[in-house]
């Protein structure tokens, strides 16, 4: 009956020696390589802070302008232009500027990060089974996998800072881009690629000229996910040091400062409201484009 | 509520007469029952360990630990007279509630300094120290930003400060801009949470690096790693310190340099327990550990992965020549002989 009743764990000297041997070989590893692996994520911390000093330092109306433009060639919507220009003065006035620069930045690069990796690996998922067979479970894990789990690790090897909270988002933000580009691609018709195949297209070329384009709708859903997903990592990547929006959250939270929180939230949520609307308006006139053409 | 209080004053009292009574008849072997707190930290239950082996063993008291924390326990020392001792007690988070037991002879400050150099303060990673070992006061460490290059900008010292939010943040703030350390060069960083700082700790002690900023001991990481505290070399002025350093940055408008505030750790016990197990009592004063000592097993027990007892019981049998000198001649024997 014992059997039946006590689970046949490992013993727990056993369990400790392979805990122990894990922690040990982890640092073992993180000794050896941290140096080299801080190296080659070097030019992306570069990238960073020049970004954010760029943003920083730029005149606020120049900013709001850009941004303004940005989202009025976006969606060409007078209504998300206005909404856009009075959100960051709101900010502005709330004195939460440079806090959400810093995370604006952070959002930026985490988004470019996540188009440029995830995009050439969705497209190879489209094209190979297997490939989607092999990626797919490794998608699940990333993004079910709780962030404090591989928080550890990630400090260890690369320390406190920019790089190491990018890393953080962009594991968390990466899999809706890769699934909706493998999907957008597996989507076209395929009598468009039989299509293309009698006009004699190779293979680089149907996908440049004639898959992408039809899944860019998929696509900019993707990228809106993409960064509605890193905004939501804002406040767990600003645990392990990452300057911005998400340290005045943390610091609100263990104070019960509920104005400060609230503030700080909000502009969260703004900077959500106005990516969202931007990204996904950009989308639907890809859509309405290509339904007109047709 | 009063009527409930004067009867347990009464009957604390009647207590304190009864044991006494014991005391002055009986013999010093008969220590009674005593209930030791563990609290959640690993210095404290490792301490709480060693005097319950010793209690236990060497004079015959029937112990019991009773886990518990900073403030709660206090409280229940002082109002129930439970438990008899806190080995390791942070007085700074109970002062009131300790002040005014100890006023109205409830409470006992056994050993006022169980750890020697125990306490908040800002720290060096134990490489930096061996290889540059003249930087022993913030002087010495503030002058030297090149040695502690910032991940975000090399040519700045990297000072890592408290995670946002907690008390020690606005202290560490207020610092930095008393010791000016802005125009000596460096920059803070942020850790964001108790978790990164660890991290960071952590991660400088495994890479032999340079680090510098504020933590606390005795604690594990510190011990383990071998970091150093940085010596204040100046006076601690409580006005300047409570009036302006311990206060938020745009309340405190002119912080002037001042060294931390000292972080009064003692082993509280009882008023009931001093009196009726004297010898015992007598053990507890003598108790001292310094952070060396203390952080070897520590050390010991993270490598392990082992509990307080563990660690109690590997101190015991490694460190004869140090306990003896606490104990009678006599439970040193027995305490030997239970080994």
């Amino acid at each position: 009956m014992e059997f039946l009743t006590e689970f046949p764990a490992l013993g727990r000297r056993d369990l400790r020696d392979l805990r122990l041997a894990i922690d040990q070989s982890f640092k073992n590893f993180s000794r050896e390589y941290g140096e080299q692996i801080e190296a080659i994520f070097d030019p992306l911390l570069q990238f960073l802070i020049g970004f954010e000093r760029l943003l920083q330092s730029t005149p606020w109306p120049v900013f709001i302008a850009v941004v303004c433009g940005l989202a009025w060639l976006a969606s060409r919507s007078i209504r998300i232009v206005i909404g856009t220009a009075i959100s960051f003065y709101l900010i502005g006035l709330f004195g939460m500027w440079e806090d959400t620069m810093s995370t604006v930045s952070m959002i930026a690069v985490s988004t470019l990060l996540c188009i440029s990796v995830g995009l050439p690996i969705g497209v190879l998922m489209s094209r190979s089974d297997r490939a989607q067979s092999i990626v797919t479970p490794i998608l699940d894990v990333m993004q079910t996998i709780p962030s404090f789990v591989y928080l550890i690790p990630v400090v260890m090897l690369l320390g406190i800072g920019k790089v190491p909270g990018l890393i953080a988002v962009v594991i968390y933000a990466i899999p809706p881009m890769i699934r909706l580009t493998n999907l957008g691609i597996r989507l076209v018709d395929s009598e468009v690629l039989e299509a293309a195949d009698a006009f004699g297209a190779n293979p680089w070329q149907r996908l440049i000229q004639v898959q992408i384009p039809l899944a860019l709708p998929n696509i900019f859903a993707g990228v809106n996910q993409t960064i509605m997903m890193s905004l939501a990592m804002v406040v767990i990547a600003s645990m392990i040091g990452v300057t911005g929006l998400g340290q005045p959250v943390l610091k609100a939270v263990s104070n019960q400062y509920l104005a400060m929180g609230l503030f700080n939230g909000m502009a969260i949520v703004a900077l959500a409201i106005i990516f969202d609307r931007i990204s996904q308006s950009y989308g639907q006139r890809l859509q309405k484009f290509r339904q007109n053409g047709q | 509520m009063f009527r409930q209080t004067a009867a347990r004053l009464a009957m604390a009292t009647a207590g304190l007469v009864v044991s006494g009574a014991v005391l002055a008849g009986g013999h010093s072997g008969a220590c009674g029952k005593v209930t030791i707190a563990e609290m959640s930290w690993a210095s404290a239950a490792f301490l709480a360990h060693i005097d319950g082996i010793i209690l236990k063993e060497g004079y015959g008291c029937d112990v019991e630990m009773v886990p518990g924390d900073t403030v709660p326990t206090t409280t229940s020392m002082a109002e129930k007279g439970m438990p008899d001792i806190a080995p390791e007690l942070w007085a700074n988070s109970a002062r009131v509630v300790i002040d005014q037991a100890v006023n109205e002879n409830r409470l006992v400050k056994l050993n006022p300094k169980p750890i020697t150099g125990a306490g908040e303060g800002w720290f060096i990673s134990g490489a930096i120290a061996k290889a540059h070992p003249e930087l022993k006061t913030v002087d010495d460490v503030l002058a030297r930003p090149d040695l502690f290059p910032h991940p975000e900008a090399p040519s700045k010292g990297a000072f890592h400060t408290c995670p946002a939010g907690w008390g020690c943040e606005i202290v560490n703030t207020n610092l930095f801009r008393a010791f000016d350390m802005e125009a000596k060069g460096w920059m803070p960083v942020l850790p964001g949470s108790g978790a990164g700082l660890d991290g960071s700790i952590a991660r400088a002690g495994e890479r032999d690096s340079a680090w510098f900023g504020y933590y606390w001991a005795p604690t594990t990481l510190i011990g383990k790693y071998g970091f150093q505290p940085v010596d204040w070399d100046r006076s601690y002025d409580a006005k300047n310190w409570d009036e302006c350093i311990a206060l938020p940055e745009d309340q405190c408008d002119d912080p002037k340099e001042s060294s931390w505030t000292v972080s009064e750790v003692v082993s509280l016990a009882t008023i009931d327990f001093a009196s009726k197990a004297p010898v015992a009592a007598e053990y507890v004063q003598k108790r001292a550990f310094d952070l060396t000592l203390l952080g070897k097993y520590l050390t010991y027990m993270d490598a392990n992965q082992a509990a307080g007892e563990d660690g109690a019981i590997e101190f015991l049998l490694q460190e004869e020549a140090i306990w003896q000198q606490w104990v009678t001649p006599d439970a040193a024997q027995k305490i030997k002989a239970a080994l």
